[in-house]
C-alpha cells in the first residue's frame, strides 16, 4: 500500500517533469537561427502571420517566431535579460524608457534607417533619445482627426469647415435639422483624452515646442513659467468645452467607445473624434458608410489646420538580443517597399518612408495632403507621463470640473513629478 | 432559542404599542408555507449568475456583426461558429489548455502535498519555537501580494532557468502555501492525539502515520485546499504572463488577453474562447459538486 502511494507520486512528478522537457525542447534544432519577433496589434495579426511565413519560405538562413503576446510580457523579458530579437510595436512613453535607458541597439547603419522621413525625427525624438543612436524607426505612422458622416453632410448641405466659427456655424445647422453634431463616448475616458483634448489642443498650441519649453521649467513650471498647462491649455479646453457642452448626443456620459461605434455607424451623428481605428470597428455593422475625415478647426486661420499623428508602430531591435545580425535582416525585409506600403495599407495608417506613393483609402483622404506637408502634432495626452493621470483630469472637465483649476493641478503634478526625477 | 426573546424586544423599544400584539404566543405555522421573500431573492440570486452565463454562451455564437450591435440578449441569428474557429487558431487553444492544466495540475498538487506536510509538522511541534516561528512566517507571506515582488521574482527564476510553466508552478505553490498551511493546521487539532497514538504502538512510523492515518483524515480539507489551488492557478493573469518567457509555453488566460483591446471589440471571439477556457471547470465541477461544496463550506466554520 505504501509502496504504490509513494510510486504514484513519484511517477506523478516525474511525469511532469518529463512533460516540461519535452515541451520546452520544442522550439529550436531546425539548424536555422530562429529569432523571436514581437508583434501585437491583435487587427493586424493575420497580415503578419502571412508575412512571417513568406519571410521564412524564402530564404533559409532565418527562422523568424511571432510572438503576440503583448507588452507586459515584453517588459518583463527586457528585466529578465532576454527581450525580443526584433519588436514592431506602438511607440510611446512605455518603449521610450527603453530607450533613454539604452536598451535598444543603434539602427542608423541600415538600409532601412535610410529610408525614413526626415521630418518624423523631431516626433521620435520627442519620446526621449539615447546619444549617438537611432534606436527606433518608425513602421507605420497613423494620423487621426474628426470623422465625418458624408452622407449627413451632404444631406444638410455642409462643406468640410476649415475655420473655428466654420465649425461651430456647422453644427448649428446640424443641430437646427435635429442632427446630433458629435457622437461623444465620455464614459472611456480615453476617447476624451485622445479625441477631444488632444485634437482642441493641438489645433491651437504647437506642441513640440510647448513640451519642449515645459521639460526645460521642469520644477519651475507653475503660474509664471514660459509655459504652463493653465496659460498655453486655457483657450483650446475652453473651446472644447464650447462643443462639448452644446453639440454632442445626450447620453454622451454614459456612452462607452463601443456604443459610440454603432450609435455612428447606425448615422446617429455627423462627426465622432476618433482615430481610423474606429473605422473597422464602424464597419463591423455597417461596412459601406461613407465616411471621411478633416482636421478640426480651432482658429479662425485655415492655415492652422493640422492633424494629430502618432507612430503606431516602431521596429526596434534591443541591445541584449543574440541574433542582431538575423534580426537586422528580417528588418530590411519588413521595409521592403511593396511589404511596408502594403502593411499600411491595410491597416489606414501612412508610410513613414521618403518616396512612398500616398495612395490612400478615401476615408482618410483628408488628411492626406496635411501628412505630406508635415502639418502634423503629437497628442498632448501621450505625451504626459501615465504617472499623471490626464484622462481622468480631462474627463472630469468634461463632466464639469473646473478647467482653469484643473490645469493648475495638472502643472503642479508636472512640477512634483520633475522634482521627483 | 435567543433569536425568539430578543426579536419582541427590539419590536418594543422600536415601537412600544405594537409590543401588546407581539407578546402574545405566536402560533408555530404547522404546514409548509412558501417564503416568497426568501423566493425572491434565491431568484435574484440565480439570475445574476445565469444571466451573464446565458449572455456569454448566445454572444459566442453571434456573428461578428450581431455582436457588436448593441443586443446583448438576443439570441444568436444566424447561428455561428466562427467565434470558436478564430478563438481556436489565434489562441492555439489545445497549447494553451495544455499549458494551463499542467500549471494548474502541478499547483494543485504541490500545495496540497507541501502544505499537508508543512501543518502536520507545524502542529504536531507546537511547543517548539522553529515550529511556531515558522507557521508565522508562512502566514506572513499573505501580507505579500505577487505585484509587489513581481520584479525580483522574473530576474531571479529568469536566472535560474525557470521561466517557464515550472516556475510558476513553484511560485503559485508558494503564494498558496500560506493560507492552505492556515486551513490544514486549524483542522489538523481537531483529529484527537490518540488515533496517532494507537498507530504508533501498532509500530507505524511517522511517515506512515502520516500518509495512513493522517492525510486520508485530512481528505476533506484537501479537497477545499486543492479548490482554492485550482481557481487561483487557472484564472491567474499575471504571474504567467511575467514568468513564463517563451509564448508558445504561455497559458490559457494570457493568450486570450489578445481580445481585449482599447481599439476593438470582438465579442463573439473573446466569449467563444472565454467559454472554452471555462469548459474544463464547469465540467470538474459538475462531476465533483459534492465536494466542491462541502469544500467551500469546510473553511467557513471551525472544524
Amino acid at each position: 500500500m505504501k509502496m504504490t502511494r509513494t510510486k504514484r507520486i513519484g511517477a506523478m512528478g516525474l511525469g511532469l517533469a518529463l512533460l516540461a522537457g519535452l515541451l520546452s525542447g520544442c522550439s529550436g534544432d531546425t539548424g536555422k537561427e530562429t529569432i523571436r519577433f514581437t508583434f501585437s496589434k491583435r487587427e493586424a495579426i493575420g497580415f503578419m502571420t502571412k508575412l512571417v511565413a513568406d519571410y521564412n519560405a524564402s530564404q533559409n538562413k532565418t527562422e523568424v517566431v511571432l510572438d503576440t503576446s503583448g507588452v507586459d510580457v515584453v517588459s518583463a523579458s527586457f528585466v529578465r535579460g532576454n527581450p525580443p530579437d526584433i519588436a514592431l510595436a506602438n511607440y510611446n512613453m512605455e518603449t521610450s524608457r527603453f530607450v533613454q535607458r539604452g536598451a535598444l541597439s543603434d539602427l542608423s547603419g541600415t538600409h532601412a534607417a535610410s529610408l525614413i522621413r526626415e521630418d518624423l525625427k523631431p516626433l521620435m525624438e520627442q519620446y526621449g533619445s539615447y546619444p549617438d543612436r537611432t534606436s527606433a524607426l518608425p513602421y507605420s505612422v497613423m494620423a487621426s482627426s474628426v470623422i465625418y458622416n458624408k452622407e449627413v453632410f451632404a444631406a444638410n448641405n455642409i462643406e468640410v469647415p476649415k475655420t473655428w466659427s466654420e465649425l461651430v456655424a456647422a453644427c448649428e445647422k446640424l443641430k437646427a435639422a435635429g442632427v446630433t453634431p458629435f457622437q461623444a463616448t465620455w464614459k472611456d475616458d480615453w476617447t476624451i483624452a485622445q479625441g477631444w483634448f488632444d485634437y482642441s489642443v493641438g489645433g491651437q498650441v504647437d506642441t513640440l515646442d510647448f513640451f519642449k519649453k515645459l521639460a526645460e521649467e521642469g520644477t519651475d513650471v507653475g503660474p509664471d513659467s514660459s509655459a504652463s498647462f493653465q496659460k498655453d491649455f486655457d483657450q483650446p479646453v475652453a473651446k472644447m468645452l464650447t462643443l462639448a457642452r452644446n453639440y454632442v448626443n445626450k447620453d454622451a456620459a454614459s456612452r462607452a467607445y463601443g456604443d459610440g461605434n454603432l450609435a455612428f455607424s447606425q448615422g446617429k451623428a455627423a462627426m465622432y473624434l476618433q482615430g481610423p481605428w474606429a473605422f473597422s470597428e464602424v464597419a463591423k455593422t455597417a461596412p459601406d458608410l461613407q465616411l471621411g475625415t478633416f482636421p478640426l478647426p480651432m482658429t479662425d486661420n485655415p492655415e492652422d489646420l493640422k492633424v494629430r499623428v502618432n507612430v503606431d508602430l516602431a521596429a526596434w531591435i534591443p541591445e541584449g538580443s543574440k541574433h542582431k545580425d538575423a534580426a537586422q535582416d528580417f528588418l530590411e525585409y519588413l521595409y521592403r517597399p511593396e511589404i511596408i506600403e502594403g502593411y499600411n495599407k491595410s491597416q489606414l495608417g501612412f508610410t513613414p518612408t521618403k518616396d512612398a506613393p500616398v495612395t490612400p483609402d478615401p476615408r482618410i483622404a483628408g488628411m492626406a495632403g496635411y501628412y505630406e506637408q508635415g502639418k502634423v502634432y503629437q497628442g498632448p495626452s501621450v505625451l504626459v507621463p501615465k504617472t499623471i493621470p490626464i484622462m481622468n483630469y480631462t474627463q472630469a472637465v468634461v463632466f464639469g470640473a473646473d478647467p482653469a483649476s484643473t490645469l493648475r493641478t495638472l502643472d503642479a503634478d508636472w512640477a512634483r513629478l520633475a522634482f521627483r526625477q | 432559542m435567543p433569536e425568539q426573546t430578543t426579536l419582541p424586544t427590539d419590536a418594543r423599544q422600536a415601537a412600544p404599542a405594537a409590543a401588546v400584539g407581539l407578546s402574545r404566543p405566536v402560533p408555530i405555522a404547522k404546514q409548509e408555507r412558501i417564503n416568497w421573500s426568501g423566493t425572491t431573492i434565491l431568484v435574484l440570486c440565480a439570475v445574476t449568475v445565469l444571466l451573464p452565463l446565458y449572455v456569454t454562451v448566445s454572444m459566442a455564437f453571434k456573428t461578428q456583426g450581431q455582436a457588436v450591435d448593441g443586443n446583448a440578449f438576443s439570441l444568436p441569428a444566424p447561428f455561428s461558429v466562427d467565434g470558436f474557429v478564430q478563438a481556436w487558431t489565434l489562441t492555439n487553444f489545445p497549447v494553451g489548455a495544455a499549458m494551463s492544466l499542467l500549471v494548474t495540475a502541478g499547483t494543485v498538487v504541490a500545495t496540497i502535498v507541501l502544505a499537508a506536510f508543512a501543518s502536520y509538522a507545524i502542529v504536531r511541534n507546537w511547543e517548539r519555537r522553529l515550529f511556531r516561528f515558522s507557521f508565522f512566517y508562512l502566514l506572513a507571506a499573505m501580507f505579500i501580494p505577487f505585484p509587489v515582488v513581481a520584479l525580483p521574482q522574473i530576474q531571479l527564476t529568469g536566472r535560474l532557468g525557470l521561466d517557464n510553466p515550472m516556475g510558476v508552478i513553484l511560485l503559485a505553490t508558494m503564494f498558496q502555501l500560506s493560507f492552505s498551511v492556515l486551513l490544514f493546521t486549524a483542522f489538523l487539532r481537531s483529529i484527537p492525539l490518540e488515533l496517532e497514538e494507537s498507530a504508533r504502538i501498532d509500530g507505524a512510523t511517522t511517515w506512515q502515520t502520516f500518509w495512513k492515518l493522517i492525510f486520508p483524515l485530512l481528505a476533506p480539507m484537501s479537497a477545499t485546499v486543492g479548490i482554492f489551488a485550482f481557481l487561483y492557478a487557472w484564472n491567474d493573469f499575471m504571474m504567467p504572463s511575467l514568468i513564463i518567457s517563451d509564448p508558445a509555453l504561455q497559458t490559457l488566460p494570457v493568450r486570450q488577453s489578445l481580445f481585449q483591446t482599447q481599439f476593438s471589440n470582438n465579442y463573439h471571439v473573446s466569449f467563444a474562447s472565454y467559454l472554452m477556457a471555462m469548459a474544463p471547470a464547469i465540467v470538474a465541477y459538475l462531476f465533483t459538486q459534492r465536494w466542491v461544496m462541502a469544500g467551500v463550506t469546510q473553511g467557513a466554520v471551525k472544524g
